[in-house]
């Protein structure tokens, strides 16, 4: 039996390692790093900048926020934008001088904050009550929304190109008369997905959060990475053995990376609030996943209860597809 | 055109081709309802505050600076602040005034806005001496919105390439490929159905796209033509580059991925980040999908003047990618008989 077992692992390696998986993955990996140390760690926005055209100097105080403009022309140039907010001196009203951004509030705002500069009232701060700072979080959220990404969607199809090769070359029919059970063919995919897909995000953790953070966010993630792992290519494998072929099967990955995935990621981004998102199971495991990156409280026994509960039915329903296939093909 | 014929049955069958045009159009319906829903909001500043802590005339003050949320207790707050996936500003009472939370990992932004809010709140008392010119911007004026119809519009022009990469995968997996091969038909008569294949699609989803979520005045409409041909073009060109390269469906869905995300997000980051006079801003346009993505920015802000600079990178890029793929097709014959015999 273990013996078995052991050949249709050595077997269902060689498989992945044939059709390019790790290499892929290790593709992704390296893209998604680059992206992530050279791109999404810098990205920030800065302050309204404050323009003055001040030909007599009448302007005392310049404050670092305010650039000169020698000209009336250079302050409507630079404040065409609809960012930055200018301040025109030289008449003999001073005018406060911007393009709307298109919200009346944020319009309301700049003209305080312009104000608030030209007075010099820019001393302040602000109480810090978190632990993160600015870079730290982009990169555990960044890091998180990645993993996410790709256990949900590429690992999807990666169980499932493997899938089709082998019913391409006839295995499943094979299968029927071979002494060796349908849970072991389905257990041996499944733990060999399950061990790159934990590499993997071990891997991006440590190299996109640093050592000994990563390190410290690791034993939480890797258990939803698990959970979420199992879940897709459970899923996966269900879709692979159901579908005629392959390009039906790029349908349904198409369906899911966007109108499954996109919502959650909107919702987990930008904060959007929508009530019906709570009713989408993938929000729950994108949060749990975020969560863990930030070490924060994820949720209760009842989110494991369910989650395990969703992959026994899912093994079920995927030995039982399989039965029926394997009876189909005779 | 008898070819051009069967192409087009062939792709009436490909369900996977087919929806491939339909995604950016139904993409473009969903943003034409989600338009002035919430979007606006994003870009405003956020403030938390607690129930029965300010004063009424304080919160006030802060709803006409930005969204405002009330917390019924302290724990709640602070969570809300601490949330990464918001960037809200708690503002509490003081004797004589407010003071501000932060989190520590909002943007710069954000930052300023809480270290500074205190003085700004005292200085409220105080009559402005300067007169306010706010110029209203004409239409299309929420940024996000706009944005979003941009990435959607490119996404439809460069739908052509994941169109012809597919179909032409799936021909040789099903071994059309072959068939092809010994059917009384030129290659240069193949690149061209291909090409009027994915360049019909691109220019038709991306004109629909168009019509659902854009409003182009007349005298931007011979522009707007001319950047959905060259785009198409470009973009059923690349599919054709695609399905040369990839062998299999698997390694042709990883290249159309990483295109995808080639082509979007370096223009959507150097547009956001970078000002148009650095230099690094004018290397992004080695990618052809940045100078369709900054074309259709101007358009929408109605900043015309950089268009026939943009239009003319695109015409660079269409005839550059045409030789080279001419120059790659002509060479494969004469390699392809000598590696498999």
């Amino acid at each position: 039996m273990l013996k078995g077992f052991f050949h249709l692992l050595k077997k269902d390696f060689r498989l992945m390692v044939s059709g390019k998986f790790f290499l892929l993955a290790l593709a992704s990996l390296l893209l998604y790093s680059c992206y992530i140390n050279f791109v999404y760690v810098n990205l920030d926005q800065d302050i309204y900048p404050v323009c003055l055209y001040d030909p007599q100097s009448k302007q005392p105080l310049i404050s670092e926020y305010v650039t000169k403009v020698d000209t009336r022309e250079a302050l409507e140039t630079a404040c065409s934008d609809r960012y930055s907010i200018g301040f025109d001196l030289s008449g003999e009203s001073p005018e406060l001088y911007m393009l709307s951004s298109g919200s009346d509030v944020t319009d309301h705002y700049r003209s305080i904050w312009g104000e608030t500069v030209l007075a010099g009232n820019t001393d302040g701060q602000a109480r810090l009550i978190g632990t993160n700072n600015k870079e730290m979080k982009n990169r555990r959220e960044i890091t998180a929304e990645f993993l996410f990404f790709e256990l949900s969607a590429v690992g999807f199809l990666g169980l499932a190109s493997m899938l089709f090769k082998e019913k391409q070359m006839g295995v499943i029919r094979v299968h029927g008369i071979l002494p060796v059970s349908k849970s072991m063919f389905i257990l041996s995919k499944l733990f060999l997905l399950f061990i790159s897909d934990l590499t993997f995000a071990a891997l991006l953790t440590v190299l996109n959060v640093g050592l000994s953070h990563g390190l410290a966010v690791l034993p939480a993630v890797l258990v939803h990475a698990g959970i979420l792992s199992l879940i897709m290519a459970l899923i996966g494998f269900f879709c692979a053995v159901r579908l005629p072929n392959f390009k039906q099967f790029s349908l349904v990955y198409l369906a899911l990376a966007v109108f499954v995935t996109t919502p959650v990621f909107i919702a987990g981004q930008i904060g959007v609030a929508w009530d019906w998102i709570v009713y989408h199971p993938m929000y729950h495991l994108f949060m749990a996943m975020k969560s863990a990156y930030f070490a924060a409280p994820s949720a209760g026994t009842i989110y494991y209860l369910i989650s395990f509960g969703a992959i026994a039915l899912l093994f079920l329903l995927a030995h039982r597809t399989l039965t029926i296939e394997i009876t189909k093909e005779g | 055109m008898k070819g051009l014929k069967y192409q087009l049955k062939n792709i009436r069958r490909d369900k996977m081709c087919i929806l491939t045009f339909l995604l950016p159009i139904i993409a473009g319906i969903a943003i034409h309802l989600l338009s002035g829903v919430n979007l606006q909001t994003v870009s405003e500043a956020s403030f938390g505050i607690l129930k029965n802590d300010l004063s009424q005339e304080a919160s006030l003050w802060l709803k006409a600076n930005g969204n405002l949320t009330q917390y019924e207790t302290p724990e709640e707050l602070y969570a809300a602040i601490n949330d990464p996936s918001t960037q809200i500003i708690g503002v509490l009472k003081t004797d004589n005034g407010i003071r501000t939370l932060l989190s520590g990992d909002e943007l710069t932004l954000n930052k300023v806005i809480a270290d500074t809010l205190p003085q700004a709140y005292t200085g409220r008392t105080e009559k402005s001496p300067y007169t306010r010119t706010i110029i209203p911007v004409s239409e299309n004026a929420d940024g996000l919105t706009s944005l979003l119809i941009v990435i959607t519009l490119v996404t439809a022009m460069f739908m052509g390439a994941t169109f012809n990469a597919m179909n032409i995968i799936g021909e040789k997996e099903d071994g059309v490929a072959f068939i092809n091969r010994i059917l009384p038909m030129t290659a240069k008569s193949y690149i061209i159905q291909k090409i009027t294949l994915g360049f019909m699609g691109s220019a038709a989803s991306a004109l629909i796209t168009s019509l659902i979520c854009m409003q182009i005045k007349p005298s931007q409409l011979i522009p707007f033509l001319l950047l959905i041909i060259l785009s198409a073009y470009i973009s059923a060109l690349t599919g054709l580059f695609i399905g040369h390269l990839s062998e299999g469906l698997m390694t042709g869905i990883v290249y159309i991925k990483i295109l995808m995300i080639l082509f979007l997000a370096p223009p959507i980051l150097f547009y956001l980040t970078i000002p148009p006079q650095s230099p690094l801003f004018n290397l992004s346009y080695l990618l052809p999908s940045s100078a369709t993505f900054y074309a259709l920015m101007d358009l929408l802000n109605n900043q015309p003047d950089r268009l026939s600079l943009n239009l003319f990178i695109l015409f660079v890029h269409a005839i550059l990618w045409s030789v080279t793929y001419t120059l790659i097709k002509n060479k494969r014959p004469r390699s392809r008989p000598a590696a498999t015999s």
